[in-house]
């Protein structure tokens, strides 16, 4: 088992006054609690060194070591124990089995805890669970690991967002990301260019472990900020021992998780050519069989269409058919990650260091990822009362980055031209519009450049004190510099630069963020009985946010990109923006007797975001807990080896608002270059944080002596005060206004089991299962309001109150009229009457973008060298509305590119079909409807990885100490009944609280496999 | 153990005491609005906020004459483009969430709402300029108002404006949101009250000349437009009258080449008021959707169809706008990127007055025989002898075409809309060539009524 940062401090202070002293024989005997039968290749090592010795047949070892060591014993499946030599020269030891999670530290706000004294509820998985998942950010890693911590991932285009919802959705305009915080420090997770992830800056193998912050008794010591759950990032620090090195090599291929169907050349000729005939025979023309009706019919247009369209091929001939879709796609795509560590340390200095490579080379084309990245970690301790240390992280990302998903230059947009297109003319030139019915964007590929690069500085330092025995005093003060850039370059043949010979634009953006936490910590056990801990302190923090861009165009030649070119600079501008929070927080936690825990909490912030009426919150919460299992009723049960139960009750906000929402301002605009003010945002000097109110209850358990282990929970969210932009009359000059108002409710419940169903000696299999279920609730709007309509005429999402955030409303589409092929929708919300009329027909709430149910299931097998582990996840019950249907699904109601399925398009009065008569132009049935929604629900096999680790006695001449093989596979398996590229989807120009469950032309997510090899010396 | 605990308190609280200070923080992009109304300078910047608010795409940046032409197609233009909100309007069959439509109605109160704050600063004005500011601020509100009821409500000339719904009538800034925010909608005729109200205030405050801004002539100009509207035809002759006056007394005249009277740079001698286009401030939707790729707009989205051509004389020098790219015939135009929008050209005054001359039978400036006449001799055409009404404004059908002016003339003329693709004919007071009132609006105010044929 990894040791965590916590239990590396532990040592750090007690095991400082290290003596040499000398060694002896140890012996004994390791057996298993489970059938008491001895258990041969345990691992004993001496802690802090890397000698040790392995258990014979009969459980037996032999070890050379001083009475002030301890003995760590390690095998899969069972839990490390330690014993402390001291004057024994016989130390027998029994395996507990490793389900039993009591005993592990969890990393809390401004401290850490075993959890068996949690009173809170905290999701945690360890760096190593998803140590080599070929994927750009630790987000995604994360996908189905955590119980009530939704993960979804916009596209499978490389660096962009990825949406965490934990236990739900908070806030309607404000923020509803968790807050992330590594090492103490609040780190800067948006607010990049362009949809770029900040967080895709970190290099997840250097993570020890991640804490994922639930409930209020949890979350309230991060108060304003913590409504959104708050992750915990803890990087990895040395150990003292010989030193460690580790060296990993990845390499993979990848691929989309699914392609759609689309038409080719002869069924596009068809379905258009009959788009335009059925124009014309409702005119009462036939320029079919009245040759005399031809000209100016609509026929006659489509055909002059598909001249165009052809280029230098004839259509009549179907001389052409090309497979745009194709064209979207990398052939090449595929991952490489290379990485090198090195930990150890002697009495006095620690230190991890680590430095690795990722590279991804995207499955759309022009799309690729790297990042080069650096770590050092060092604790040093000064004397038995001062330690110090910083963290120090530096990484470079560079991200070959796309079009948003609604741009003609995002990849996938390449399926609107027509099959009877050509790729190229006759001369190799690639065709453009007005050959190619719209921007062919394969022409970016070869005269653009639009590349995202990233310098992120991710460190802190802190000194910690030991006043006395039991208080001891920390500082921490942490940086993180961001330090983003994009280059864009788009040649003269590009749809941007076409008119202009060239377009370019430079943007920079630096965020510097510091913050500094000073707090005490006071422990102590009262009578033996009593446990308690303080923890009192203030956190600082400020962010300021510098940009500029400037924007150029007339280049003398597609060859020279940079701004330096430009004859004319056609923009440019910089900002400032800046927050500050000041807060002061405490907490105690208090054990009674090892069986009765209570915790309590508070924290008061104040922010620049607040309103001059409002600028502190308090923040409270409490919790308790009783572990029944320690009772002298259930004490030594096997059967129920573990019963605790708890609860909490607390106050978080959420203040990711903007940063002067509360003022009424006027901004700068200009006309005909003369500068000029106008009236930017409506006053509101009430304006404050959003409050969430949760109370918790759970239980957790063990039986058949912790091999099966469990936690349910309940939970219930009551948001008020929403920090909502209220759609006010625009005839009063502005749209919306931000007001906290309304309230929503998340609550649910989360289930976590883990069994370990076989523990054998050469073959183990552990199993974890989390599923959560969330149901969200817009309670209440403005006064008198009862909807946030969708505010796009295509899309659905809206706002409605009684309903889940972000519900799809519209005309309920009613499939085709067998008599005339009009697509209808339902008249009344009754269902029992219908209208071809898309104005008249009755607006309802027709499908959910959130899900009901999410989870998944990880199996963890070894076998004698062999290991193996695959995660399912899945998503349940929740909708897509594909928005390009209206493009690509309309039944040839423009020039468009079909998928197949429209096909089945209704032809003859008494045609069954949901697919209505092609009419061109006339948008039968291609509106925002219903018509475009299909269930979302999907299960994936999300990680498969298969490992070999070679024998440890063909290593050992090597003067190896691990080395070990594995394949992984991630996205192998997709079910789902979603027609689309792929149910995992978020169309990223659109993505936001309300507009969710997407798809616009969104990439579909890339299938990978890779294989690899990591060696420890 | 106190005394450490004190120590470090107080050090703390020491440092850290002036944290609290950093919680009060000033935006680096925006101004307070008690600011941005307190002296002379500041007034006048927001009066040019305002004007920018008008030369939006919504408004006079090129969706206005897009909307003309789109609902005025009658099988002479066709729109070809992607988007649906221009497709909608061409196939006057509107969705009430038409984004476009929503986009206009908001940007064009955002406008009013700046002006009426200008109106209400005008004391922090310096004495010597207050006439103009005034005047500006009621010239662009004036001047919403006209676009907005022109097209989300029916004409002047259909049935009782006293009775027919307009749109809202908001003349005073909104500083906070309160119950008066939620306004119903005024008559057709109160809301022609006020702009001529609005115009005539503005024509009288104004100078002759105010650079590319709203001067005295342009102000004529659009009260001509108001007029016509109304069938005011002495009213409306005498304000063309008075805008040719002014404009050719400060050497605007019309262009010797017709086509040399778009695409230009600046203003041309001909552009009575045209909105100010450049590379910092590009936008531009006429050229945008009527241009192409290789002038850098969208691939064509507009055709001009045979059935227009034959609405010329042959000879017309007018004839030489149309060329084919991307398999269609197109007008030049809206041909060239970063290029003026016009607004109102010289042409247009004397279109006016001729007709309202004619209808009235006054030869107030000049007889409408020789405006017309000026107007045929630039473009190569036989001076005429005998003039008819239907010749008038046949003339000026071809003059201003595809300049946005076509459905307003239909509407008020009492004509029709022939649909492009079907047998439908849509009369002057069909209530399909009306806009809806946006769906966002109905539903953030409760005491708004929906147009007919739009649901509710």
């Amino acid at each position: 088992m990894t040791k965590n940062l916590l239990s590396a401090l532990l040592c750090f202070f007690f095991l400082g006054s290290i003596a040499n002293a000398q060694t002896k024989t140890v012996t004994g005997t390791v057996i298993s609690v489970e059938d008491n039968l001895p258990l041969p290749g345990v691992n004993v090592i001496i802690k802090g060194t890397t000698s040790g010795a392995v258990t014979d047949l009969d459980g037996n070892y032999t070890i050379q070591a001083a009475s002030d060591q301890t003995l760590v014993y390690s095998f899969v499946g069972f839990e490390s124990q330690e014993a402390l030599v001291g004057n024994r020269s016989v130390i027998d030891i029994t395996m507990q089995l490793d389900a039993k999670t009591l005993g592990e530290v969890v990393v809390v706000g401004f401290g850490s805890m075993t959890k068996g004294d949690l009173t809170g509820n905290i999701a945690s998985i360890k760096g190593a669970e998803i140590a080599n998942i070929p994927v750009p950010n630790f987000q995604e890693a994360l996908q189905g690991r955590l119980a009530g911590v939704f993960v979804e991932s916009s596209s499978g285009k490389l660096g962009e967002g990825v949406k965490i919802r934990v236990r739900g959705t908070t806030s309607i305009s404000g923020g509803n990301e968790p807050l992330y915080i590594i090492d103490g420090l609040p780190i800067t997770s948006g607010g990049a260019i362009g949809l770029f992830n900040p967080l895709a800056d970190i290099n997840f193998n250097d993570i020890e472990s991640f804490e994922v912050l639930k409930d209020a008794s949890a979350a309230a010591i991060y108060g304003a900020r913590a409504a959104n759950g708050v992750v915990l990032i803890t990087t990895k620090s040395g150990s003292k021992g010989k030193t460690k090195f580790n060296v990993g090599i990845q390499r993979g291929v990848s691929s989309p998780t699914r392609k759609r169907e689309f038409l080719n050349s002869s069924e596009f000729v068809e379905l258009m050519r009959e788009a335009g005939y059925n124009n014309d025979l409702r005119n009462g023309l036939d320029p079919i069989n009245n040759p005399a009706d031809f000209e100016d019919s609509d026929l006659e247009f489509v055909e002059s269409r598909l001249d165009r369209y052809s280029g230098w091929s004839d259509w009549r001939t179907l001389e052409t058919d090309t497979d745009w879709q194709e064209q979207a796609f990398n052939p090449d795509a595929g991952v490489t990650n290379v990485n090198f560590s090195a930990s150890g340390g002697d009495e006095k200095t620690k230190f991890y260091f680590s430095t690795a490579y990722d590279k991804q080379d995207g499955i759309l084309i022009r799309n690729d990822f790297e990042r080069i990245s650096v770590r050092l970690n060092l604790d040093h301790q000064v004397n038995e009362r001062f330690t110090l240390g910083a963290n120090l992280g530096v990484s470079r990302t560079r991200n070959n980055r796309l079009a948003d998903d609604n741009q003609f230059n995002n990849p996938i947009q390449l399926v609107a031209l027509a099959p009877i297109t050509p790729i190229r003319d006759l001369e190799g030139q690639l065709y453009d519009r007005p050959t190619a019915t719209y921007y062919n964007n394969l022409i970016d590929s070869e005269n653009a450049q639009w590349l995202n690069t990233s310098f992120r500085n991710i460190s802190n330092i802190y000194g910690e004190y030991k006043l006395t025995e039991k208080l001891k005093f920390r500082s921490e003060f942490g940086v993180d510099v961001m330090n983003q850039n994009e280059e864009q370059f788009f040649g003269s043949r590009t749809n941007l630069g076409l008119s202009t010979n060239g377009f370019a634009r430079s943007r920079w953006l630096r965020i510097f963020n510091y913050n500094t936490n000073n707090y005490f910590t006071y422990t102590n056990t009262f009578a033996e009985k009593h446990n308690l801990e303080v923890v009192g302190g203030m956190q600082f923090q400020k962010s300021e946010d510098n940009f500029t861009s400037v924007e150029g165009q007339e280049f003398p030649l597609d060859e020279l990109r940079t701004l330096a070119s430009a004859a004319e600079i056609t923009g440019g501008t910089s900002t400032f923006t800046n927050f500050t929070f000041l807060s002061y927080f405490a907490r105690a936690n208090y054990r009674f007797a090892g069986k009765y825990l209570a915790t309590i909490s508070g924290r008061i912030d104040g922010s620049s975001r607040f309103g001059d009426n409002n600028k502190y919150g308090f923040f409270p919460a409490a919790s308790l807990g009783w572990i029944l299992s320690e009772e002298s009723f259930l004490k030594g049960n096997d059967a129920l080896s573990l019963l605790k139960l708890r609860a909490s009750y607390g106050l978080t906000g959420n203040a990711e608002i903007g940063n002067f929402d509360h003022l009424g301002l006027y901004g700068p605009v200009s006309y005909a270059l003369l500068p000029g003010l106008r009236p930017s945002q409506i006053p509101n000097p009430n304006l404050n944080w959003e409050k969430t109110a949760q109370f918790n209850v759970g239980v957790e358990f063990g039986i058949f002596r912790d091999r099966i282990t469990g936690e349910i929970d309940y939970y219930n969210k009551d948001t008020r005060d929403l920090l909502l932009n209220v759609p006010v009359p625009a005839t009063s000059g502005f749209a919306v206004q931000r007001q906290n108002i309304g309230r929503m409710q998340n609550y649910g419940f989360e289930l976590i089991l883990n069994g370990a169903i076989v523990t054998k000696q050469d073959f183990s299999w552990n199993a974890t299962l989390n599923l959560a279920r969330n149901v969200n609730t817009v309670k209440e709007l403005a006064p008198g309001q009862t909807s946030i309509p969708p505010s796009s005429s295509r899309f659905l999402n809206g706002i409605f109150v009684g309903e889940p955030i972000g519900v799809f409303y519209g005309p309920k589409y009613a499939g085709v009229d067998p008599a005339n092929g009009d697509a209808l929708y339902y008249l009344n919300e009754e269902l029992t009457e219908t209208t071809n009329s898309y104005n008249d027909a009755a607006r309802m709430v027709v499908g959910d973008p959130n899900p009901r149910f999410f989870g998944g299931i990880t199996n963890n097998f070894t076998f004698g060298n062999f290991d193996a582990s695959f995660l399912f996840q899945g998503v349940f019950g929740n909708e897509i509305f594909d928005g390009g249907g209206g493009f690509f699904a309309a039944n040839g109601d423009w020039f468009d590119n079909s998928t197949r399925d429209q096909m089945a398009r209704w032809q003859n009065p008494g045609d069954v079909t949901m697919i209505p008569q092609a009419r061109l132009g006339e948008c039968n049935g291609c509106q925002a409807s219903s018509r475009y929604l299909s269930d979302g629900s999907y299960v994936r096999l999300r990680t498969l990885t298969i490992g070999y680790t070679l024998p440890s006695t063909l290593l050992s001449k090597m003067r190896i100490a691990t080395a070990r093989f594995f394949f992984t596979g991630q996205n192998l398996l997709t079910f789902t009944k979603y027609a689309g590229w792929d149910p995992e989807v978020n169309a990223d120009y659109l993505a936001s609280n309300v507009f969710q469950g997407n798809d616009f032309y969104s990439a579909p997510q890339a299938r990978i496999l890779s294989l690899g090899l990591n060696v420890g010396f | 153990m106190k005394k450490y605990i004190i120590i470090a308190i107080l050090g703390l609280s020491t440092v850290f005491s002036s944290c609290n200070d950093e919680l009060f923080l000033t935006p680096f992009q925006s101004i307070d609005q008690s600011i941005a109304l307190s002296n002379d300078a500041n007034v006048k910047s927001v009066l040019i906020g305002a004007y920018a608010e008008t030369r939006d795409v919504d408004l006079y940046g090129g969706r206005l004459q897009l909307y003309g032409e789109m609902l005025g197609a009658n099988g002479e233009v066709r729109w070809e483009g992607t988007f649906n909100q221009p497709r909608e309007i061409f196939n006057k069959s509107i969705f009430v969430n038409n984004s476009f439509i929503e986009g206009t109605w908001a940007a064009a109160y955002r406008a009013i709402n700046i002006s009426n704050n200008v109106l209400d600063a005008l004391e922090v004005v310096n004495e010597e300029d207050r006439d103009r500011v005034r005047g500006e601020a009621l010239f662009l509100r004036g001047s919403m108002y006209f676009e907005l009821i022109k097209l989300y409500a029916l004409p002047y000339v259909a049935g009782n404006p006293a009775s027919n719904l307009g749109v809202p009538l908001v003349l005073t800034p909104t500083r906070e949101i309160n119950e008066e925010s939620f306004v119903s909608r005024n008559t057709v005729e109160e809301i022609y009250t006020q702009i001529l109200s609005d115009l005539t205030q503005a024509e009288s405050l104004l100078p002759a000349s105010n650079s590319f801004l709203a001067n005295s002539y342009v102000t004529a100009g659009q009260l001509s437009r108001v007029y016509l509207q109304m069938e005011r035809f002495g009213d409306a002759r005498d304000a063309a009258n008075r805008a040719i006056t002014l404009a050719t007394g400060l050497q605007k005249t019309l262009i010797f080449n017709y086509m040399d009277a778009f695409n230009t740079e600046g203003n041309s001698a001909e552009d009575l008021y045209a909105i100010q286009v450049n590379t910092q401030d590009p936008a531009n939707d006429m050229f945008l959707f009527y241009s192409l790729p290789e002038f850098g707009a969208r691939g064509g989205d507009v055709a001009i169809l045979a059935n227009h051509l034959t609405q010329y004389e042959t000879g017309d020098s007018r004839l030489d706008q149309f060329f084919t790219a991307a398999g269609e015939l197109r007008t030049a135009k809206w041909r060239d990127q970063f290029r003026n929008v016009k607004v109102m050209r010289l042409a247009e005054m004397y279109l006016t007055r001729a007709e309202a001359n004619f209808r009235e039978s006054t030869a107030i400036g000049d007889t409408p025989l020789n405006d017309i006449n000026l107007i045929r001799a630039r473009v190569n055409l036989p001076a005429k002898t005998t003039l008819t009404l239907a010749e008038i404004l046949q003339e000026r059908k071809v003059e201003l075409a595809h300049e946005g002016h076509i459905i307003h003339d239909v509407k008020r003329t009492r004509g029709s809309i022939n649909d492009n693709t079907g047998t439908d004919v849509f009369a002057f007071d069909s209530p399909r060539m009306v806009f809806p009132i946006p769906q966002r609006e109905m539903d953030a105010n409760p005491n708004l009524v929906q147009n007919p044929g739009y649901g509710n």
